[in-house]
């Protein structure tokens, strides 16, 4: 006979998204161990598209950390709908974002990273098996000047932000295109509407 | 100095052993602050709050001065001792006296206050003993040859004597906020991250070792909780502090009129950057005292000349707070750049910072 072993289920192995994400992404959630990319030029909402990504995990109670974040706007933040209580904010972490990062993995659900140069391939190897051993979810944010060095399981790759205005800034247009390995790999471009004029992500 | 209304609650003075002073002050500090929102807890028996704003309001001091005179019986049953002077110094001396001086007579008063309310021993009898009775007299000796004399202390009552300094350290009770907050019942434990359902859960457990564990490695303000407050611009309403620090948020239960509509800037800049507007001619855009921009804004430049277009702009939005206070004069405009990036920008006296960037 077989000895008894713990039933895992499928979806406790998933962290749940958000609008409009769970329709876009395959599976409709973010698989612990996994790594996702966020890659955006600077200033086109890559910030608030990583931060979108955690607000339904967080508002179920997952704990989640943001590395490298200089100045996190906090009222944005809380409008995407993440729950601040839960949130760990390491926003200068200076040389040792890696090791920063390391250390919140033991304690966090999700970790969004903003490195603040280049990371090395060495440092990202190292990061990503963590990730892969404490079942943590790892969002990288990087420029597509300094790219994340290794294949991920998820990206998010914004290609055009345009705001639409009336008499004050309305809401931003996004197109993004939506990839990744094995099932993600079929995924398309989309466009999504982030922020939105109650400052949350929806779909376009 | 800022013209002040102190309130001297003889019998809120003295703490009784049954706590009911606490709870008696800060139900008197409650509805000055429905009077007032600026209204200060300084120390047991003693409150102050900005005098001119209100007086706006209520048509005349003596109309403020009855107003909180009448809630203060109403609550407690006695009458306050009430006194109005520049700077909390001379605002506690004239409530215990309970005389309103009138504009510019606070130099004069403070003067002629016996040297004994500096509240320092060795200060009071050196000066006796020089025949310097009065502030006045202490006021006119030298900085130097107070500092030759006295210890390092002594030059701040005299720089509070010269009318240099509002309030004397020892005026104000450092743990009385604390206090006060407990008396609500906010105690410190509910500052605390708080899991489901008020329970502390293993998942929080977990997250404050990996908290502290990155304290060990950066220092201990590197790991930051945030918290909103009360407030109209975005950078106002963010609150982030060390974690594990004891500051109690503020919580957000009010309404702000006025305040900037979401979206709001995922980014808001700590230390804000300075910038200038350009307009069509390459002048610089002003913000008019009545709230417009001088001209239509062109370009955005950085000061190491780096030069953006900016291809919309919206605003401005003044806020109007605290106007009489020429500082704090500021309006937002939103602008988006070339590459469509969009910024927000704050204008004080002419002047042009990013707060913000919609990253």
């Amino acid at each position: 006979m077989s000895s008894f072993r713990p039933v895992t289920l499928a979806k406790s192995r998933m962290l749940p998204l958000g609008e409009p994400w769970s329709a876009l992404v395959p599976g409709g959630g973010l698989r612990r161990g996994s790594t996702v990319l966020v890659q955006a030029p600077p200033g086109s909402g890559g910030l608030s598209l990583a931060l979108s990504l955690v607000t339904e995990s967080s508002a179920q109670g997952h704990w989640c950390a943001v590395v490298g974040v200089d100045d996190p706007g906090v009222v944005a933040i809380a409008d995407l709908g993440v729950d601040l209580r839960r949130v760990l904010f390491v926003p200068r972490p200076r040389g040792a974002w890696a090791e920063s990062a390391a250390d919140l993995l033991d304690g966090v659900d999700l970790l969004v990273v903003r490195a603040p140069s280049r990371a090395s391939h060495g440092v990202a190897r190292r990061l990503v098996d963590r990730v892969r051993e404490r079942g943590t979810v790892l969002i990288t944010l990087c420029e597509p000047s300094a790219p994340w060095p290794l294949p991920v399981d998820l990206s998010f790759d914004i290609t055009r932000s345009e705001w639409a205005t009336s008499a004050r800034l309305d809401a931003r247009y996004l197109t993004v295109r939506v990839g990744g390995r094995g099932e993600a790999q079929r995924s398309g471009e989309h466009i999504v509407v982030l922020p939105n004029r109650r400052g949350r992500a929806a779909a376009g | 100095m800022e013209r002040l209304l102190a309130l001297w609650i003889e019998t809120l003075g003295e703490e009784r052993p049954d706590g009911s002073t606490l709870r008696d002050y800060l139900a008197v500090l409650d509805a000055l602050m429905v009077l007032c929102p600026f209204t200060e807890p300084v120390r047991l028996g003693l409150l102050v709050l900005p005098v001119r704003a209100p007086s706006r309001f209520f048509g005349g001091e003596t109309a403020v001065l009855d107003a909180v005179r009448q809630n203060v019986r109403d609550l407690i049953g006695c009458e306050p001792s009430l006194g109005v002077a520049d700077g909390l110094f001379c605002a506690e001396l004239a409530a215990r006296e309970g005389v309103v001086l009138p504009v510019g007579g606070t130099e004069p008063f403070r003067r002629s206050q016996p040297i004994s309310v500096l509240g320092r021993k060795d200060l009071t009898t050196t000066c006796r003993r020089l025949g310097l009775h009065t502030v006045g007299s202490f006021a006119d000796l030298s900085p130097a040859h107070v500092a030759e004399r006295f210890p390092t202390p002594v030059l701040e009552l005299h720089r509070v004597a010269r009318g240099e300094l509002g309030e004397l350290k020892t005026q104000r009770d450092a743990t009385l906020a604390r206090r006060l907050r407990m008396e609500r019942g906010e105690t410190a434990a509910a500052s605390e991250q708080m899991g489901f359902f008020g329970q502390r859960g293993a998942g929080d457990d977990r997250a404050q070792a990996a908290a502290y564990r990155v304290r060990q490695r950066l220092g201990v303000d590197a790991v930051m909780v945030a918290s909103l407050r009360g407030g109209r611009a975005p950078e106002d309403r963010a609150s982030l502090v060390p974690f594990g620090s004891p500051e109690f948020p503020m919580g957000e239960a009010a309404p702000w009129p006025g305040q900037l509509r979401a979206p709001a800037p995922a980014m808001t800049l700590r230390h804000r950057v300075a910038v200038q507007l350009i307009d069509q001619g390459g002048e610089p855009v002003r913000m008019g005292s009545r709230g417009l921009l001088s001209a239509e804004p062109r370009s955005l430049l950085f000061s190491n000349h780096v030069r953006h277009e900016v291809v919309w702009h919206a605003g401005p939005w003044p806020l109007v707070e605290r106007w009489w206070a020429i500082d704090r004069r500021r309006a937002h405009v939103q602008v988006v750049l070339a590459h469509g990036e969009a910024v927000l920008l704050v204008a004080e006296l002419d002047r042009w910072w990013i707060v913000g960037v919609y990253d």
